[in-house]
């Protein structure tokens, strides 16, 4: 059931997605500007690794949480380990804010 | 982009241009103005240093060094004193660039990735030294090829690579943040004008301060692992 309503999801999205590319291909061919491709694309790169990257610092504030709740004297420690992990989740997202900042016009 | 148009003190230095045809850019006047404030602060200091009666600038730097102490003590461990300099330098040099940019007509020079690069290109040149100065030549190279010998094929391209990979992601982190604390203040403030930019002035203030953290911790953390004995 559950394969049938992605499936159905990934078919209305895809419709939804070519449908104004035709729209834009006809009216192209009248007005003569282009989609702006780029534009659109890192919109959705950056609103991809925005989500996931704070999908994984929660993950990460929430296992320092537990920690710290278990162990309150390990604190130092684990405040350390946390701000090094948040480091290194935060500049992937990071870099694909440089790749969109030095490829959208 | 505050970085486009010329700010006054960038136009002062270009009155006595080297070269007309190639004009100081915005950051590097900025970077000198962060140089000078450090040397002249510097300067100021030691000429006030007394152990009777510190006065409030003595005691604010030292709170700093303590900071600085504590942190290569806890990241480097033994002998960790040695490197106190450089890192506070690091501090104090993205510290003063990054909160330059909150004050109008000011930019920020480490929204600009010749300045972050730099600063991680010095990061990377000191940490390998310190490295082979510890290990000398071979033992660097061996340190580099990881704990098992069998293994040294696999690892040597990827300690290598990874090594050249940290100038990129020291450098890329610290001008993506300021460049977006930058732009997300002039964003809001054309959107709305009072007010608003007020707050993210204040997130400015903090991410600035929490990336000049990071960069002091991370040179501390390549340091340590390049000087780190094998057991």
């Amino acid at each position: 059931m559950r394969i049938k309503i992605m499936l159905f999801v990934t078919g209305i999205a895809g419709l939804l997605a070519t449908s104004p590319a035709f729209a834009q291909g006809a009216g192209g061919a009248a007005g003569g500007g282009a989609t702006n491709w780029v534009a659109i694309t890192s919109g959705f790169a950056m609103a991809i690794a925005s989500a996931v990257c704070g999908l994984a610092q929660g993950k990460a504030a929430s296992a320092a949480c537990e920690g710290v709740a278990r162990n309150p004297g390990a604190r130092p420690g684990i405040q350390l380990f946390l701000i090094l992990a948040f480091i290194f989740i935060e500049s992937l997202a990071l870099y694909t804010l440089a790749i969109v900042f030095l490829k959208v016009k | 982009m505050p970085n486009e148009q010329e700010l006054w003190l960038t136009a002062l230095m270009n009155k006595f241009p080297a070269d007309p045809a190639h004009p100081i850019p915005n950051y590097m006047a900025y970077e000198l103005l962060v140089f000078l404030i450090i040397v002249v602060g510097a300067l100021i200091l030691r000429s006030r240093l007394s152990v009777e009666n510190p006065g409030v600038f003595q005691q604010a730097m030292e709170s700093v060094l303590e900071f600085t102490q504590g942190m290569a003590d806890e990241m480097i461990g033994h002998d960790g004193r040695r490197y106190v300099s450089m890192i506070g330098t690091f501090g104090l040099f993205v510290a003063l660039s990054n909160l330059l940019g909150l004050i109008p007509t000011f930019a920020t020079p480490t929204a600009a990735i010749q300045v972050t690069l730099g600063c991680a290109m010095v990061a990377f040149v000191y940490y390998n030294y310190h490295g082979l100065r510890h290990h000398g030549m071979v033992g660097y190279l061996k340190h580099l090829c990881g704990p098992m010998l069998a293994i040294a094929v696999l690892m040597f391209p990827i300690e290598v690579f990874s090594n050249l990979f940290r100038m990129l992601s020291l450098s890329v982190r610290l001008w993506a943040n300021m460049l977006v604390g930058d732009i997300l203040e002039g964003i809001f403030t054309g959107l709305i004008p009072i007010f608003v930019p007020a707050l993210f002035m204040a997130l400015h203030i903090f991410v600035s301060v929490l990336q000049a953290y990071v960069f002091m911790i991370l040179p501390a953390v390549y340091i340590s692992m390049a000087v780190a004995e094998e057991h």
